[in-house]
């Protein structure tokens, strides 16, 4: 029972910070069409620019001042870059970040050197807090949970019921006609970018002390992110938030999983069939977990291609 | 562009080699031996710690006369943290006159490059290359894979397991339950069989093992939990780089009161990032400063003098490699001006050195090197600190080379030339 409850809440504490990730990246692509491959990248940069911070401001402020920065380098790279590579079109767009993603990362391998650097859960967040069975969970995964799910109601509340949410929906769907009414398109798209970045930031700067901070967080976290747009619907908020949990809570309950195909085969009375024949047969699903998304996205694609909450284009 | 690019190359080569031949003709071509070394990518960290090693005993060996009157030439390849790199990066080796080539990050690259040397070597009579393997540990490399133009001058599963739960087991922190958790690959399997090999030696019950993907894990919580459903005492692995570093932070987040021994803990980076949860945590590794005496002070003085930093992680196994290689060198005259792979690797055989943990030999039947370990613990009171923490590794237990040993795998066949 312990084991069900801890396995349960740390699958749903991994999916909302892995949604924290992904909302920007999926709001991005919603809103702009860009699929921006640099995005996993400000999570880095959020991360990096936290522990840099930190020795000066404290913690919770370098936490913050991080999101800042990650979305101020966000909305310099669509100002500057994005935009004039835009008429070009998509694939351009998309080489272009790209790229971006190499050089954000070779510049933190320069700086900061190969190794992961020294940023830790600070001492006052570093405590247990509850106890079940002889395990202890840790308060700071409650906050990054919470963290995700203030950001989400955020976002919603900020799309759906403000104005600066209609104008922004408004300048998505209908660009030309907005434009027309009088509103600047460009600046929702440079505001749209930065804040998918300073989220992607704030998610970095949060994990960054609880995981590790090392010049390839971008490329562990961002493959995933990239299944996670996939299996929620390139372009919808909602559908992120749901595959983020999902696949968090199936990769979390799969390692408590010491199951084969043979194991199933036993009840048909054909173990010693399956276990002669070995190889997949005989694989235990605990040591698949981690490829699990993967599957879930292959059968997303053949099932419903749009993703579970996308939109029928 | 880029067929114009290879054009341009084609027409080069017959210049180039022309121009070779004729300052050939000169004075001997200088021995080339190639590192093929993961030096970008996710792993680039690892394979850079093998290349400063290597780099510093190549620049001894030069320092002392090289081989026949020359300095050897170190040549560097990037295979980009992956078999098909390594293999492709081999062949230019081969094209580029390398004879020796040098690799230790990852048994997956490891296992390519021992079998491409083997078929190369099979095709090209009388040009055969060998392969100074400084870090790959799965045991398939000495097993069905041995062959005569691979040597390991590193230990293995079994030797890192057998040398970790007996200085653990003499510390007095084993334990009667111990759990292991590996990678799914070749060395993380080897490390989980060991551990199972090793129970009745160390007076143990292995309670669980778990097998889980390489570096692709985030979220270790998951895996911390089954370590506490199964009330393990101690956590063995062979885990490296972010596995272990997530895993040890995810023990600590849960609370979970276990030691763990370890291989890969002294990687830079580790003992500062993981902080406080690092104290009392093991490793069997290949060097320890404190250990081996005046020696050993020399030997950090004099690599901290050239790299500016002590030799940790997989540093010193890869300089005391060289520095055999070195000495086989020594012992290999000249044919026709040039080297005789064959012949060098008839000397390396039976070459022995003393190092400062003792002497280490090479062991002819498998190939294998015989050599000291150290099973260090992390505490306070190190004399060296690692990551500018106030922490390091205290040794705990030398064990010579005989007592380190593991006897030759009955799987390894090896055929050698005439």
């Amino acid at each position: 029972m312990d084991t069900l409850v801890f396995a349960l809440l740390n699958g749903i504490i991994h999916g909302l910070l892995l949604f924290m990730v992904s909302a920007g990246l999926t709001l991005v692509f919603g809103m702009m069409g860009v699929l921006n491959f640099a995005h996993a990248s400000f999570y880095m940069l959020g991360a990096y620019f936290a522990y840099t911070l930190q020795g000066i401001v404290g913690f919770g402020a370098a936490v913050a001042l991080a999101a800042l920065l990650a979305g101020a380098v966000g909305v310099a790279v669509e100002r500057w870059f994005l935009r004039r590579v835009h008429h070009h079109g998509h694939a351009h767009e998309l080489l272009l970040t790209f790229g971006l993603s190499f050089i954000i990362a070779e510049t933190i391998k320069l700086l900061f050197g190969n190794h992961p650097v020294d940023y830790r859960v600070p001492a006052s967040l570093d405590f247990a807090a509850f106890t079940l069975g002889s395990q202890q969970y840790p308060v700071y995964r409650l906050l990054m949970g919470g963290v995700a799910i203030a950001m989400f109601a955020a976002l919603w509340v900020l799309l759906t019921r403000t104005r600066v949410g209609i104008v922004v929906r408004a300048a998505i769907y209908r660009p030309r006609m907005a434009e027309a009414l009088g509103h600047n398109v460009q600046l929702v798209f440079m505001g749209v970018f930065g804040v998918g970045a300073a989220l992607a930031g704030l998610a970095g700067a949060v994990a960054g002390a609880f995981y590790t901070t090392n010049p390839n967080m971008a490329l562990e976290v961002g493959v995933m992110v990239f299944v996670i747009v996939v299996v929620g619907g390139l372009g919808s908020l909602g559908g992120a938030m749901l595959a983020s949990l999902l696949i968090g809570v199936v990769t979390s309950m799969a390692v408590g999983v010491d199951r084969s195909i043979a194991d199933l085969m036993a009840v048909l009375g054909a173990r010693a069939w399956a276990e002669g024949i070995g190889g997949l047969l005989t694989l235990k699903v605990s040591s698949l977990a981690a490829t699990i998304p993967f599957a879930l996205m292959l059968l997303v694609l053949l099932v419903r291609p749009r993703g579970l909450m996308g939109e029928e284009s | 562009m880029r067929d114009s690019l290879r054009t341009a190359a084609r027409r080069a080569l017959p210049v180039m080699a022309t121009l070779t031949t004729l300052t050939g003709l000169a004075q001997a071509a200088p021995v080339k031996i190639g590192l093929l070394e993961t030096l970008s990518g996710p792993q680039a960290s690892t394979g850079q710690s093998f290349r400063s090693g290597v780099r510093y005993a190549i620049d001894k060996l030069n320092a002392a006369g090289g081989w026949n009157g020359q300095p050897v030439q170190l040549i560097e390849y990037d295979n980009q943290g992956g078999p098909a790199g390594a293999s492709d990066k081999l062949k230019a080796a081969i094209a580029d006159g390398v004879q020796i080539v040098v690799q230790g990050a990852s048994s997956a690259i490891g296992g390519q490059i021992t079998e491409d040397v083997r078929k190369h070597n099979l095709r090209n009579p009388g040009k055969e290359i060998v392969y100074v393997n400084v870090g790959a540990e799965a045991m398939e490399l000495t097993g069905e894979k041995c062959n005569f133009h691979h040597f390991r001058f590193t230990g293995n599963a079994q030797v890192r397991t057998k040398a970790l739960v007996a200085g653990m087991k003499q510390a007095g922190t084993l334990g009667a339950k111990v759990y292991t958790i590996n990678q799914n690959y070749s060395w993380g399997q080897d490390m989980e069989r060991a551990v199972v090999d090793n129970a009745a030696a160390g007076g143990y019950q292995v309670v669980d093992k778990t097998l889980h993907d390489t570096n692709k894990i985030q979220d270790f919580a998951p895996y911390v939990s089954k370590i506490v459903a199964s009330g393990a005492e101690t956590v063995i692995t062979g885990n490296w780089s972010n596995d272990l570093l997530l895993l040890m932070k995810a023990s600590k987040a849960a609370g979970l009161k276990v030691r763990f021994g370890t291989v890969f803990l002294d990687q830079p980076g580790n003992v500062a990032n993981a902080g406080e949860t690092a104290i009392g945590h093991f490793i069997a590794h290949a060097f320890n400063p404190e250990s081996g005496g005046p020696a050993s002070t020399r030997f950090v003085d004099d690599f901290k003098a050239k790299t500016g930093h002590v030799p940790v992680f997989v540093e010193p196994q890869a300089v005391f490699g060289l520095e055999m290689v070195a000495e086989a060198l020594k012992r290999t005259k000249p044919q026709g001006d040039a080297l005789n792979v064959n012949a060098f690797a008839k000397v390396l055989e039976g070459t022995r050195i003393r190092t400062p943990m003792g002497e280490v030999s090479m062991r002819a039947a498998d190939h294998q090197v015989l050599m000291p370990m150290v099973v260090s613990m992390v505490t306070k009171d190190a004399k060296y600190k690692a990551d500018d923490t106030d922490m390091g590794f205290k040794p705990v237990k030398v064990f010579t080379a005989e007592e380190a040993a593991a006897p030759v795998q009955a799987s390894c066949k090896m055929q050698r030339p005439d």
